[in-house]
């Protein structure tokens, strides 16, 4: 069965660059614009798994995590978070909030995929 | 995967000249001051090796992926000759060939993906950089507001405005976040699994 990933950044091309990733890779994807938005399409759409940048206007990456760890349905759903952000005080809110995994931008295709295969299954 | 190109360690020739003579500017006022705007210009530095580096890296991939491009069509053209004329045995070599050209191709384009996210990269220390300089700005004005520079000898009103810069610098110090970027090239960026 094909898998679904909701891709989240404010930046267009990214998202575009994870779009042709992941479709490339046979996973299907759901792009969106800032957290606002990727919390209305986790609601209307079955994810298997969300990857989402940090800042974010509306609504960031963190918010979105947290308010995405309440829900019943994403309670086990791997969440990676992709941002140009490093610091130890920010992934370790990343982590308490919930975060599968943190990647560093900007992404290597190849070692994306191994990521994302290995928290999907 | 093939190593990045990375150009980051050879800054532009152009820029490297106007940065030493900037650097050889007075000071402007004490070294916090001098500090700051250091840190400023070594943000705007590293956005324009961000997008110098990334855009060498393009124009490599696209060069390669071309010239990769233009072999595999030959390629596929021979093979095709070579069904029509020949028997298998040869075909098997060219079709091998035709394998390591895809792979490279696949090579090039994933590095092309590396580079083409420098946008984001810049973008965000962009506007880090601008909202550092708007905060140092509304700081200055309002200690331009408070400032008493009537009536004051010439060396006292340079101290008095080397003194309100200096604290302005302190203020937007003390307020600003750190800096969203931490990437000085086109590398590729650390994974931590939870």
């Amino acid at each position: 069965m094909i898998k679904t990933i909701l891709a989240v950044d404010d930046s267009a091309s990214i998202r575009q660059m994870v779009a042709f990733t992941l479709k490339g890779a046979g996973y299907e994807v759901i792009q969106a614009v800032d957290g606002q938005d990727a919390l209305d399409k986790a609601n209307s759409h079955q994810v298997n798994l969300v990857l989402t940048d940090i800042n974010m206007p509306r609504m960031d990456g963190l918010k979105l995590l947290e308010l995405l760890r309440k829900l019943a349905q994403y309670k086990n759903i791997p969440i990676l978070i992709l941002t140009t952000e490093s610091g130890d005080e920010i992934k370790a809110k990343g982590r308490a909030a919930g975060a599968t995994g943190w990647l560093v931008k900007p992404f290597d295709p190849k070692r994306l995929l191994e990521v994302i295969g290995k928290v999907i299954s | 995967m093939t190593e990045l190109r990375s150009v980051s360690g050879k800054p532009d020739k152009k820029i490297e000249d106007k940065l030493m003579l900037e650097d050889k500017e007075e000071v402007i006022c004490d070294s916090a001051v001098d500090e700051y705007f250091l840190g400023i210009k070594g943000d705007l530095n590293q956005a324009d090796r961000l997008v110098s580096d990334a855009v060498n890296n393009l124009v490599i991939n696209f060069r390669c992926i071309d010239e990769l491009t233009k072999s595999y069509h030959e390629l596929v053209l021979a093979i095709e000759k070579m069904t029509l004329s020949e028997g298998c045995g040869s075909i098997t070599g060219l079709l091998e060939k035709q394998m390591v050209i895809a792979n490279r191709i696949e090579q090039e384009l994933e590095m092309a993906i590396i580079s083409l996210q420098f946008g984001d990269l810049v973008s965000q220390l962009l506007a880090h950089t601008s909202r550092q300089v708007k905060m140092l700005n509304v700081e200055l004005e309002c200690f331009d507001r408070q400032g008493d520079w009537q009536g004051k000898t010439e060396k006292k009103t340079i101290d008095s405005i080397h003194s309100a810069v200096s604290k302005a610098v302190n203020v937007v110090k003390n307020k600003s976040r750190d800096k969203p970027v931490v990437q000085q090239g086109m590398q590729m960026g650390d994974i931590d699994i939870f």
